[in-house]
This record gives structure tokens, sequence and C-alpha cells, in this order.
């Protein structure tokens, strides 16, 4: 038997040169964990025991791999800490994260993950088998440098060809670019593109990943009847994958059956409770769909699992308080703000939170020199800025309204009405609340003006743009802004027309620092609105053809 | 079985799945000694943590299997890459006392799609059990078979005795021990991957030695 020994002919790795960090919060397995990576070669090593720890280290220097375990104890897992890191961009497409698991059920839960790690091991492992899989994601990084490269620069249309380029040179990372392209088509909005493209790959091998990528492109498109029936088959063979659940929850909203989406959400949920970003959806939906105790439950674990997480803002505290307070059990108000009382007093956005539930809560007990005082100090900080979600602005409105601030209330819900333009949900809560106080006639004027100078200055500015006279629609469009800052359809509607301005009549310097200051707002307001990605585009496009460098995030 | 006992359980299974690892690391980060007699008794300790590990995984696997949860993850994987998996860990078994080596034949595509973990289990099963047989070598094998897939671990042995190769070829269960257990979950693991109606299958036989072959749909 003569043949050549195993692992030959493949390019070295420099294993001196990488930096790692083991996370384990058992001390005996970290240090084993060392052992095995000095064995290997790499010396720089450095060892944190929860997720916090990890992230301040990741803070002070970067890594080129950190080996992660997922169970931690007390406080975040595994997951949470990668979701955090590459949400709050503390580790970058190069870095290789790889989990540590005793269950090989992580693997299906992980498997269609929008935020995977580059691998996972399986408890117990040989140190052999760490190394081999360590090597060959270091060589499958190198061989996407040049995509990583233009993803991270923002050159999409360049990344997608660096993935074509490696499906034809080098075929054993065929699938893994046509996964990476897949996603990439569908962030640039061309989801006809990442149809096909998961079709081809599904023709190969029906692999998760693949199908919940073409429910999402059908998603897209709004071809939710299709996106539902390939959900529906994907969990039936697999109930465990709960990235298809919430997909399906946000295919079951668009259809308007919100009962479904429920559903869909609380079957995620028992097959993962600790994601938080699933949790606050789950009370989101309980809570219009009227069952106030599973939205309570979500709410409240939404805040224990993403406590100190970036995850979690003031807002779901208020979420949780609007529950307890639909259900009449104010002691649980008054706990809730009581324990979280630092946190939320640490900033406005959390004052704002914690006086307009108290205004509620007094409101409702009858205590309406105390609900006046809140009140007060509600309106000072708004009238210094301060801004709250929707949901939070319309309690304000109805509590105004019941203490007979009229106008006050007129004034929150035109802002509210001027920032949802579009939004028949909010719109109609808004009416609801005025239907509730006998004022409807008042509500329909106010809606209908704060609604109709924003509508006319969108359409306007749109007829300018269709007109081809970008210009002028600009200056429209900028001014509905001024008028409804926090409205993403009108701030997204306006960075289009600034960049076809620009197209037409060449760089206004002015112009695109508006255009990037709407886009920033629309991404804060509509995160992961589909027509984002494809105006981001467009801006660096034209940031580029101009010569202006900017620093990415 | 109470939900308190299910989350003992859990919790047991969970410390002992550290514990074990953290032996096999130690005993992986044991040094050669140049000392025969010492060395020798390291590497049959590190034989034994592996079947213990074996033992571990397979009292999972047949869990799963009962609870019907044993739906592989179908993925796509490099064969090369698991081949040299395989290699290093027979290897270190190994420890220079069995040769290993290696052949991908041409016709392997770059990528395969099956359930690496449960294949990677099934297979350094059949290295683990040749190692302890072979007479000089081993050698691990990816080829192409009908269509398929095929992973092969051959040895130098005197061969699979006729009542192992029998019951195989005719499916009848067993009371099975050492390389018979392991050899049914072998075929659990085979069987359990799918595509479009052709099922995996473990075919064994003697021809020099014996020829352990794990073919993927």
């Amino acid at each position: 038997m003569a043949f050549p020994p195993a692992a030959s002919g493949k390019p070295a790795i420099d294993f001196g040169a990488l930096r790692a960090l083991v996370v384990d919060d058992y001390s005996g397995m970290r240090n084993a964990l060392r052992l095995t990576l000095s064995n290997f070669g790499i010396t720089k090593v450095q060892l944190a025991a929860n997720a916090a720890e990890a992230i301040f280290q990741i803070r002070n220097k970067p890594y080129d791999f950190i080996l992660c375990d997922f169970n931690l104890g007390e406080g975040r897992d595994g997951q949470q800490l990668l979701e955090e890191l590459r949400h709050s961009n503390l580790i970058s497409l190069d870095t290789v994260f790889m989990m540590v698991t005793a269950e090989s059920f992580y693997e299906k839960v992980v498997a269609t993950a929008e935020l995977a790690p580059d691998d996972y091991m399986i408890k117990p492992f040989s140190a052999e088998v760490l190394c081999a899989r360590l090597v060959s994601i270091l060589l499958r990084k190198r061989a996407f440098a040049d995509t990583y490269r233009h993803f991270r620069e923002n050159q999409l249309e360049a990344a997608i060809g660096a993935c074509d380029t490696l499906m034809r040179d080098q075929p054993r990372y065929a699938i893994d670019a046509l996964r990476f392209k897949g996603e990439i088509l569908n962030a640039m909005g061309r989801f006809e593109e990442a149809e096909a493209l998961y079709k081809q790959v599904i023709a190969m091998r029906a692999v998760p990943w693949a199908r919940l990528g073409l429910a999402r492109a059908l998603h897209l498109q709004q071809k939710d009847e299709a996106a539902e029936e390939e959900l529906r088959d994907v969990l039936e063979h697999a109930p465990e994958m709960v990235a298809a659940y919430d997909l399906l929850a946000d295919v079951c909203l668009a259809k308007k059956d919100p009962a479904a989406a429920q559903e869909a959400l609380q079957q995620g949920v028992a097959v993962s409770a600790r994601t938080v970003r699933r949790q606050q959806k789950l009370g989101e939906v309980a809570f219009d769909n009227g069952d106030l105790d599973t939205a309570r439950t979500a709410c409240t674990q939404a805040i224990e699992k993403g406590r100190h997480s970036v995850f979690i803002t003031p807002a779901d505290y208020g979420n949780l308080c609007r529950v307890q307070l639909q259900q009449g059990d104010l002691k649980a108000v008054a706990n809730t703000l009581k324990f979280n009382k630092r946190m939320l007093e640490a900033t406005p956005e959390g004052q704002l939170v914690m006086a307009v539930t108290q205004s509620v809560a007094y409101t409702r007990e009858g205590k309406s020199a105390d609900a006046a005082k809140t009140l007060d100090t509600v309106a000072s900080l708004r009238a210094a800025g301060t801004h709250g979600d929707s949901h939070l602005m319309l309690d304000l409105a109805s509590t105004c309204m019941a203490n007979g601030r009229l106008d006050e209330a007129d004034a929150v819900v035109a802002e509210v009405a001027r920032n949802a333009h579009d939004s028949d949900a909010l719109l109609a809560k808004a009416r609801k609340i005025y239907a509730d106080a006998g004022r409807d006639d008042a509500g329909s004027s106010v809606l209908a003006s704060a609604t109709a100078d924003v509508r006319k200055l969108n359409n306007e500015g749109v007829v300018f743009a269709q007109k081809g006279d970008f210009r002028t629609a600009a200056d429209r469009l900028l001014t509905a802004c001024e008028a409804a800052p926090f409205n993403p359809r009108i701030s997204m509607n306006a960075v289009w027309v600034i960049l076809k301005h620009i197209d037409q009549a060449g760089m206004d310097e002015q112009m695109i620092a508006a255009a990037r200051r709407q886009l920033g707002e629309a991404e804060r307001q509509a995160p992961g609105h589909p027509r984002l990605a494809g105006l981001r585009l467009h801006l660096r496009e034209i940031e580029s053809r101009f010569g202006i460098h900017r620093k990415h995030a | 079985m109470s939900s308190d006992n299910n989350d003992f359980y859990a919790a047991l299974i969970h410390e002992l799945k550290n514990n074990l690892g953290l032996l096999s690391m130690t005993l992986d980060a044991i040094p050669a000694s140049g000392d025969t007699a010492r060395d020798a008794a390291v590497d049959a300790a590190r034989m034994q943590c592996q079947g213990v590990v074996e033992r571990l995984q397979q009292a999972l696997l047949v869990y799963k299997a009962n609870q019907g949860r044993l739906s592989p993850t179908i993925d796509a994987y490099s064969p090369h890459d698991l081949v040299d998996e395989l290699a290093r860990r027979a290897e270190r078994l190994a420890h220079g006392r069995i040769r290993v080596v290696t052949e991908v034949t041409t016709d392997v595509p770059p990528i395969g799609f099956f359930d690496r973990d449960l294949v990677e289990m099934a297979l350094i099963n059949a290295v683990h059990n040749s190692l302890v047989y072979a007479r000089s070598g081993i050698r691990i094998e990816a080829a192409m078979q009908d269509g398929c897939l095929a992973f092969s671990v051959r040895d130098d042995s005197e061969g699979f005795p006729a009542h192992i190769l029998a019951s195989l070829a005719d499916g009848t269960p067993y009371r099975a021990r050492g390389t018979g257990l392991g050899l049914q979950f072998a075929r659990l693991i085979a069987e359990a991957h799918e595509n479009r109606g052709r099922r995996g299958a473990l075919r064994l036989a003697n021809d020099g030695g014996a020829v352990f072959s794990f073919i993927v749909p």
C-alpha cells in the first residue's frame, strides 16, 4: 500500500501568527483547549469565561480565530455572543468563529441561521479534527479574500463577480460561493436572480439553507403563497429549523394572517427560546392579537435573555409595561419600572418610556395630579427632541386626551401620522383612540391634515421625479423629510431622487450629505427594508464615481 | 420519564461529554517519551478513550433513533477533507505502529452531500476496528460506485468473521458486542441517508483483509 501520507499538498497556514480567543465557562476546558491549540503551534491564545469578557477582549484587539463553547453558563450563550459580535461589527468576515457544542441538535438550529458560525465542533472531539477543520476554514477564507474585500467595501457587483470566478476556478468552493452570492442578490433586491440561484442549488440537493433562501426570495417578491408552501414543507421535514419559523411569521404577516404568524413564532420559541428578536416579535404580534399572556411572557423573556445586549432598548421595557397595563396589572408595571429604573434613567429615550408609562398608570388610577406632573416631564423631554416609537407615542396621545390635554394629544398623533403616513395599522390605532374619546371628527381632521401634507409633498416629489426633474423632486422630498423626520418611506424616496439628480446633473455636496443622512434615518426606522440595499449600493457607486472615499463601518 | 428526570439526564450527559472531551484532550497532549513501554501504555489509553467516546455517541444515537429524531443534517462537504480528517485521527491513534494511507479516486467530486458528523462517526469506528485488527496497515478511500459516493476502510487483517458478514447480509439483528455493535450503528447511519429514493448502505467484504464500505446516495 504505497500512497502519499494524508494531509499533504495543502498550502501552509502560519499558526504562529494566528491570534486566538477561547471562550468557555469551565476553566479546565479553557486550559485544555489552550494546550491543544499550542500543540498545533497556535501560541497567541487568550481566554474568556463568558460573553461579556469575550466582548471586552475583542473590543480591545482583533482576533483571527474565536473558539467558543455554546453553553456559557449564566448570561448569554455562544450563539447570542456570535449574533452580537456580527451585529456590532466587532468581527469581520475574515475572522474564524467556531462553536463548540455538546448537542448535535445545535447544527440543525444554525444550519439555516442568518448568523451561523464558520463551523462547529460536537463534543467530545479530537484535536486532529479541530485542527483539520480550522485549516479548512482558513483556506476557504483565503479563497474568498477578494469576495470579502469587495463586500466590505460595499462593491456588491464586484463581490458577485468574485463569487462567479470562484465557482469557475475552484469547484470545491462552488456551493459556498453560491450561498454567499444568493445572500448578496437578496440584499441588493435582485430577488428573481436569487430565486433562480436557489433553485439551481436545490436541483443539486435540497439543502435546507437553499430552501430557506428560496422562500426569502419569494417573500421579497410578494409571492407569499409559494413562500409559505416552501416553508411549511421545510418545517414538516425539519421542525427544528428555527430560522424558518421567523421567515414564516413574516410571510403570514404579509398575508395579513397575524394568528398564523403568532403560531409560527411560538413554535420557533418552543425550539429555541433564547433568541431575543424572536421573543420581541412574538410579544408584538401576540399583543396585537389580544393574547396578553403570551405577549407578557415573550416581552419578559426578551428582556431577560437580552439584558446587557445591544438588542434591548428602552422600547422593550415600554412594550412589557403596555402589556401589563392592558392586563390591568398596575403593580407589575410599577415593579418593571422600579427594577429597571437605573437603566431607563440613563437615556432620554428611557426617561420618555418611564414618564409615558407612569402617566398611563396614574391616569388609570385616577391620580390626575401625578399624571399631570409626568405629562409635563414628557412634554419637556419631547421639546428637547426626544423621540419614542409609534406605539409609545400613541399611548401618550390617548393619555393626554384622557387628561384633557387635547392639543398635545393632537400634536402627538399628527407626529405619528406624519412619520407613518402609509401604515394602515398605526393609523387605525390612532383613529380608535379618537373614537374611544368620542372625538371621531377631530381625529379624522388631525389624521387627514397630518398625512395630507406629507402625502402631498411626497407625491409631488414623485411626480417631478417621473418627469425627470430630480432637482425639484429632491427639494419637495427634503421638505417632506423635515415634516416627517422619522418616516422611512419618505426618507428612502428622498435618497432615491437625490441620487438620480446627481446622476443627471453631477456632484452636489450638500445633496449627497442629505442623502447619507436620510439613508441613515431610514436604516434606523426600517432596518432590513428591501429597498435599502439598492439605495446604499447606488450611493456607494456615486461616491466612488466622484472619488469620495469614506470609511465603512 | 418526568421532566425533572429528563433535565437530570441531560445535565449528566452534558457533564459526561465535557469530562470525556477533557480526558481525550489531556491524553492527546502527552508527548512521546521514547520509552517504548510507557508510550505503548499511553497509546492504549488513547485507543480506550476513543472506544468510550464511540460508545457514548452510539448510546445517544440509539436514544435519538428511538425518539424518531435520527434525521441527518445534509449539507455540502468535501469528501477529500473527510478522508484527510479520518487519516489524521487514524495516524494519531496508530502512533506509527500501523501505516495509514489514503486514496481519493479522480472521479470523486470536490463536493458531496451528506451529514458530515454522522458519517465521520461511522467511519472512525471502522478505522478504530481496523487499527485493532490490522497487521501492518490500513487504507482510507473515497471512490464513486454506481453514481454514489463510497467511503471505505481497508486493512490487512484476517477479515471479518463469517457470522458478521452473514448477519449484515441478511439484515437480521443479533446480539452484537465490540465490532458488531459499531457496524450496526454504521448501518443505521447509512440507511438514514436518502436522496431521491436511493438509500445509503453499508457493505462489508473480505479482500486481502476487512473492507468496510459506507455508501452515500
